[in-house]
């Protein structure tokens, strides 16, 4: 072998080659940095900015073979110079043939396993105290899903109707159940609209504020929530709020499956999540695997495999704008709604709610609710509504799960 | 489009309709279960411990002034009683 030859094989071996024939190779590396830079300094969403990041990084290096192909709709691939059909495909086959990331996107996101463990771990750590306490408060969980079914109807004029509801379950400010519902309708979108779900949800304290600026008057932030209690007080009193806190969990799930059965795969782990943590020390060990060591597993390979997704051919497409500004909107009009609604109930009711409280039905647990308390302290320092927040936060999040398992349920 | 169009007006009745109903039912089971926990198995009250008192007892000065000089004696005169408390 003379010395040229080696130097071609070094030159062949190394992805020098392919990134000058495709430069488009550098965004997805100039977008992975970004990302790292953003959960890394800045701080937004790390635990899953910081995965999807590195997957996008690792997954745009020609001949590493960790990117996530997209298969056609027929679901034929290329693999080794042939096309197969990669739902035909067993899972040692797709590893030997298309790389260990193929391997878990497969096994874990495509088969739907991961959004309702993450979903389980989420209910491990959510209390659902303040929710029951202003039971009430509960229905502007609802009014936060607005943007979803909002933005379906504009999105619907540039995408396929699955496209159009994975885009805008978006507005439901919930990753795992944009996720869930994404791999169920429309999978090639995964990448950018899990971005776009976890890029929005860590701009809440960007966007809340935003929102509540155009639509609410200093008059409505300034509706006290404790002195509406005081004015109105509640008749319901608690004698074992750790048994309601146990039979909650059991109750929605029943009530939740009956309903929209669909919704069951992130309502239900959810609300196993949420029970195994409220029963105390007997589950205190599997309480600690659901939300520790499963979620965090869970979340590493949820985060690598969706970054590993948005390869050049997935991500640099005109519908990856679509979905950011698409994604936008949802957001903004699932707060909207939340807000409407408070407006409404507070025609009707002598007992005012301040907007805020509409504003945190949308997802984004417990970020929503902090944001919206920081609001209301700016305009009075007593007026302090992080719990009645987190009641319609909270319910929020079963709000986006049922209206993704309808969505899915339509469409899927 | 005009299909998918009208297809996306259903599912913004239909489904926002639908989580209305959902939470509201959720409401209610949850009014429902406050109600049924609060008759059927209301918290047993929890009997309230007897805190020991530790607040200082009211000395007589005869017994206090025998202290003081109790503790003098002992001392040499450089130490002095702070605080007298009955165990």
């Amino acid at each position: 072998m003379n010395e040229v030859s080696i130097f071609e094989k070094i030159y062949d071996m190394t992805a020098l080659g392919a990134l000058i024939d495709q430069p488009q190779f550098l965004i997805m590396y100039a977008l992975a940095f970004l990302l790292l830079y953003l959960g890394i300094k800045k701080g937004y969403e790390p635990l899953l900015l910081i995965p999807i990041a590195f997957g996008v990084l690792i997954a745009n290096f020609p001949g590493g073979d960790m990117g996530v192909v997209s298969p056609d709709g027929q679901g034929m691939v290329p693999v080794n110079g042939e096309m197969k059909n990669i739902y035909e495909m067993s899972l040692p086959e797709i590893a030997h043939d298309l790389g260990i990331m193929n391997f878990l996107y497969y096994a874990l996101i495509k088969s739907g396993l991961l959004p309702p463990i993450i979903f389980m771990g989420v209910g491990a750590l959510t209390d659902f105290g303040p929710m029951l306490r202003n039971l009430k408060l509960a229905i502007f969980g609802a009014g936060a899903q607005f943007g979803i079914f909002a933005v379906l109807l504009v999105a619907c004029n540039f995408f396929d109707m699955k496209e159009a509801a994975s885009l805008a379950i978006i507005g439901g400010a919930d990753g795992p159940t944009a996720i869930f519902t994404t791999i169920k309708l429309a999978p090639h979108m995964l990448g950018p609209i899990a971005i776009a779900a976890y890029s929005y949800m860590a701009l809440v304290p960007v966007i809340v504020p935003l929102v509540v600026k155009l639509t609410c008057s200093k008059k409505e932030l300034m509706i006290n929530m404790k002195e509406q209690d005081k004015l109105y007080p509640s008749k319901t009193e608690f004698k074992n709020m750790s048994a309601l806190k146990i039979i909650f969990p059991i109750a929605t799930t029943t009530v939740v499956a009956i309903i929209v059965p669909s919704a069951v795969p992130l309502v239900g782990m959810l609300m196993f999540g949420n029970l195994i943590k409220e029963v105390g020390s007997s589950t205190s060990r599997i309480f600690d695997a659901a939300s520790n060591a499963i979620m965090n597993s869970a979340t590493i390979f949820l985060g690598l495999c969706v970054g590993a997704t948005m390869t050049v051919d997935a991500f640099l497409n005109w519908q990856t704008i679509g979905i950011v500004a698409g994604g936008f909107l949802a957001f903004g009009f699932s707060i909207f709604g939340g807000i409407m609604l408070a407006k409404i109930y507070n025609l009707f009711s002598k007992k005012k709610v301040n907007p805020l409280i509409g504003a945190t039905g949308l997802s984004a647990v417990p970020m929503a609710s902090r944001v919206a308390n920081d609001i209301a302290l700016k305009y009075d320092p007593r007026n302090h509504v992080l719990n009645y927040c987190m009641s319609s936060n909270v319910s929020g999040v079963i709000g986006s799960a049922v209206a993704a398992g309808i969505l899915i349920a339509f469409l899927g | 489009m005009e299909g998918n169009f009208f297809e996306a007006l259903k599912l913004l009745g239909v489904g926002l309709s639908t989580v209305f109903v959902v939470l509201l039912l959720i409401i209610a089971f949850g009014n429902l279960l406050i109600k049924a926990v609060n008759r059927f198995a209301p918290e047993e009250e929890k009997p309230v411990k007897a805190v020991a008192d530790n607040t200082p007892l009211a000395i007589e000065p005869g017994v206090q002034q025998a202290i003081d000089l109790a503790v003098q004696q002992l001392t040499g005169g450089k130490g002095r009683a702070v605080k007298i408390q009955r165990l």
